[in-house]
């Protein structure tokens, strides 16, 4: 028996039209894999194709997942999608033709005893816990030009996840927030629609110094941060649960007022 | 004209100092949840609001911070005997302006500091002159600085309700602090407090919610009225009550009057009074733990106070949680088939939370579940084992006896309540899901 492995780019796009090629196949499709990247250990008796992503093999297979699984399903795959880990294309791949053979497709994420779609579920709520974790953890500081500013570096691709968060709630504001991991910054210009920028080489806290109040605000918040704990009630091992340490070096009351 | 002096006499003093003075004084207070309205930016002013709320720090203690919680002023003409801001206390006093908070406030939230404002007060001159001055303070984010996140303030008994009506008008959630469980331990320990002082703008808060959501109805974009709902916190371990009075106040004040949330504190001794327990062991932190555990088995499991504690075993049981220890004394009721079981009684299981149960129910109309589905949808099988069978088997052949379930309940050294600093908080952190970071796990 011949398995077919679909060589397929990192993207929403990429893994998109993996899908539409391996259906393309005709062939059964426990004999198909979608996978990731080149450094794919090559198996004997299997034969490898790569596809090119195409926007509307990708555009058809979304609007397929739309309409079979409804917007809610769409979401979580499209947050499975922007995780780290390399097997999220094979998973998606064969949720989608489990998801299909259902009876209730619209209760496609409910049917967890199924392991591909349970990874995607696993998948989401990863991407998803780090997307929050960012709303809570990230710190925005003040450059001189008023403009905020705040970096991050997230394990998944979390930044448009987040963004329409700040976008509502900061609707008057210029910001920026850069994911320094995939070199990608999301521009929000005041009372305007946001967007994405990447690979650009500027480092804006070189070229920027902070402004006169973001020194007072900083410090006053760590001395609030320090403040509100109660002694009496020191948990040292709560507070990591609640807030893990990678996140600190991106916190304001965790830093040592060096950056400024 | 007096008056005003007083009060605003110490504005030379820095900022940085106010607030440390205020933030430490304001520390007791438990509240800290941003959650129970969600509300979008419109785009004029700054804030939005969700529903599920957001922590944005932890501190030290493992408590979230999510509002800045401040006192407008810690100067105070009431002697409580628990709270370190009394006025026969000589502590360093200092009080904010206005501006001062609404600056504070602002700030913090563009930096994506704190969710919103946490706002509670010292009692100056009178109840109805503070909560004046919190108006005052609040009227002016709303409004000149256009902030649209969460806020939260203190009503304080005893001050004109007209005062409560109006500042409800403002803020999203509101609490009035019950201080202590029963009537005599208030009496004894808050002398210039009363309880029906206390209750009764809790229940001017409950009807004033309950009216404005018949408003809504009616004309739509009637002003909300304390939307996230009232809270109120009680201090245990200062006085004698037992568990079943703490739970039963608890369950009354979520039936009858409607909370969101009743939050319980363990007393810390400050003052080192002669009326109030000295504690060489610290804070009743387990005490204060099981009461939670307890508390989310009100609001979420479906159990009454009444099947959890009774007059004659008054207390919770210090090695097992409210949940297991119920299921140790229904064992008549166990195993349960996951299969067929309805979802109240799934809930009921050890070792299964809300989203399991929930999940379970969802993941069975496609086919049986056996333990491995089980383990992946996220049961906690070292727990629920003892209590269940799939497909009418259990996981491992075990006797329905509550001596041995027990011992394999709290044998493992996990599963002790505490570790060495006392107790481990993993239970709470594991429900603390179920409200503040029910977002994260919402697909």
């Amino acid at each position: 028996m011949e398995e077919y492995y679909l060589i397929c780019e990192d993207s929403l796009e990429g893994i998109f039209t993996g899908i539409y090629d391996a259906y393309l196949k005709k062939k059964p499709h426990g004999q198909i894999h979608l996978s990731l990247g080149e450094d794919e250990n090559y198996r004997l008796f299997a034969a490898y194709e790569s596809c090119q992503p195409d926007e509307q093999k990708a555009a058809r297979v979304a609007a397929t997942i739309i309409r079979e699984f409804g917007k809610e399903t769409y979401l979580a795959i499209c947050r499975a999608l922007a995780s780290e880990k390399p097997d999220k294309g094979e998973a998606v791949y064969k949720t989608v033709v489990t998801g299909l053979s259902m009876k209730d497709k619209r209760d496609i994420m409910g049917n967890l005893a199924n392991p591909y779609i349970h990874r995607v579920f696993e998948l989401a709520r990863f991407t998803a816990n780090e997307a929050h974790y960012h709303v809570e953890f990230l710190r925005f500081k003040e450059l001189e030009n008023k403009i905020l500013y705040a970096s991050m570096g997230p394990k998944n691709n979390v930044i448009t996840f987040i963004v329409p968060h700040f976008a509502d709630r900061l609707p008057l504001e210029n910001f920026v927030i850069h994911d320094e991991v995939r070199n990608i910054f999301a521009l929000h210009p005041a009372r305007r629609d946001w967007y994405l920028v990447s690979g650009e080489e500027k480092d804006w806290r070189t070229e920027h110094t902070f402004s006169e109040g973001e020194k007072m605000y900083s410090e006053l918040f760590s001395s609030f941060f320090h403040t509100i704990a109660i002694k009496e009630r020191n948990n040292y091992g709560l507070q990591r649960n609640m807030l893990p340490i990678r996140y600190r070096r991106y916190m304001t009351e965790f830093q040592e007022n060096s950056s400024i | 004209m007096e008056k005003d002096l007083m009060i605003h006499g110490k504005e030379n003093m820095p900022l940085m100092e106010k607030l440390k003075i205020l933030a430490d004084a304001a520390k007791y207070d438990v509240s800290c949840s941003s959650s129970g309205v969600g509300r979008r930016g419109d785009g004029t002013g700054i804030g939005n609001t969700l529903s599920a709320g957001i922590c944005h720090s932890f501190g030290a203690d493992g408590r979230c911070i999510s509002l800045l919680k401040i006192l407008f002023t810690n100067e105070c003409i009431y002697d409580c005997k628990y709270c370190i801001n009394r006025k026969s206390n000589d502590v360093p006093r200092a009080t904010f302006t206005p501006d001062e908070i609404c600056e504070l406030t602002i700030q913090f939230y563009r930096r994506n500091y704190i969710e919103g404002l946490f706002l509670s007060s010292g009692i100056v001159y009178s109840p109805t002159y503070t909560m004046e001055l919190i108006y005052e303070a609040v009227h002016k984010l709303r409004t000149l600085y256009r902030f649209q996140g969460y806020i939260h303030v203190k009503a304080i008994p005893g001050a004109d309700p007209q005062l409560i009506q109006r500042l409800g008008l403002l803020a999203d959630r509101m609490s009035v602090n019950l201080e202590l469980p029963t009537a005599e331990g208030l009496k004894r320990l808050a002398p210039n407090k009363h309880r029906k002082n206390i209750l009764s703008p809790m229940r001017q808060i409950q009807q004033g919610i309950t009216q404005n959501k018949n408003e809504i109805v009616v004309y739509k974009h009637a002003p909300s009225f304390v939307p996230a709902g009232q809270s109120t916190q009680m201090i245990v371990g200062a006085t004698q009550e037992s568990d079943y009075q703490v739970m039963m106040v608890a369950e009354n004040l979520y039936k009858k009057f409607e909370l969101k949330r009743v939050y319980y504190s363990a007393f810390v001794n400050v003052n080192q009074d002669r009326e109030l327990p000295a504690l060489p062991g610290g804070p009743p932190l387990l005490r204060e733990h099981r009461l939670y555990q307890a508390d989310w088995l009100l609001r979420f499991y479906g159990f009454e106070a009444g099947e959890l504690l009774s007059e004659q075993k008054p207390n919770f049981n210090v090695l097992l949680d409210p949940k297991a220890d119920w299921a140790l004394r229904h064992l008549e009721l166990f195993p349960v088939e996951i299969n067929r079981a309805d979802y109240r009684m799934i809930l009921r299981v050890p070792g299964i939370g809300v989203k399991s149960a929930q999940r379970i129910v969802r993941a069975r109309r496609n086919g049986n579940l056996n333990f491995e589905d089980l383990k992946r949808i996220g049961v906690t099988l070292k727990r629920a084992l003892y209590f269940i069978t799939c497909n009418g088997k259990m996981m491992y052949p075990t006797k329905m006896d509550e001596d041995y379930i027990t011992r394999n309940l709290i044998d493992r050294k996990e599963k002790l309540p505490f570790d060495r600093d006392g107790m481990t908080y993993k239970q709470l952190s594991l429900f603390d899901d179920s409200e503040e970071c029910l977002w994260k796990n919402i697909i």
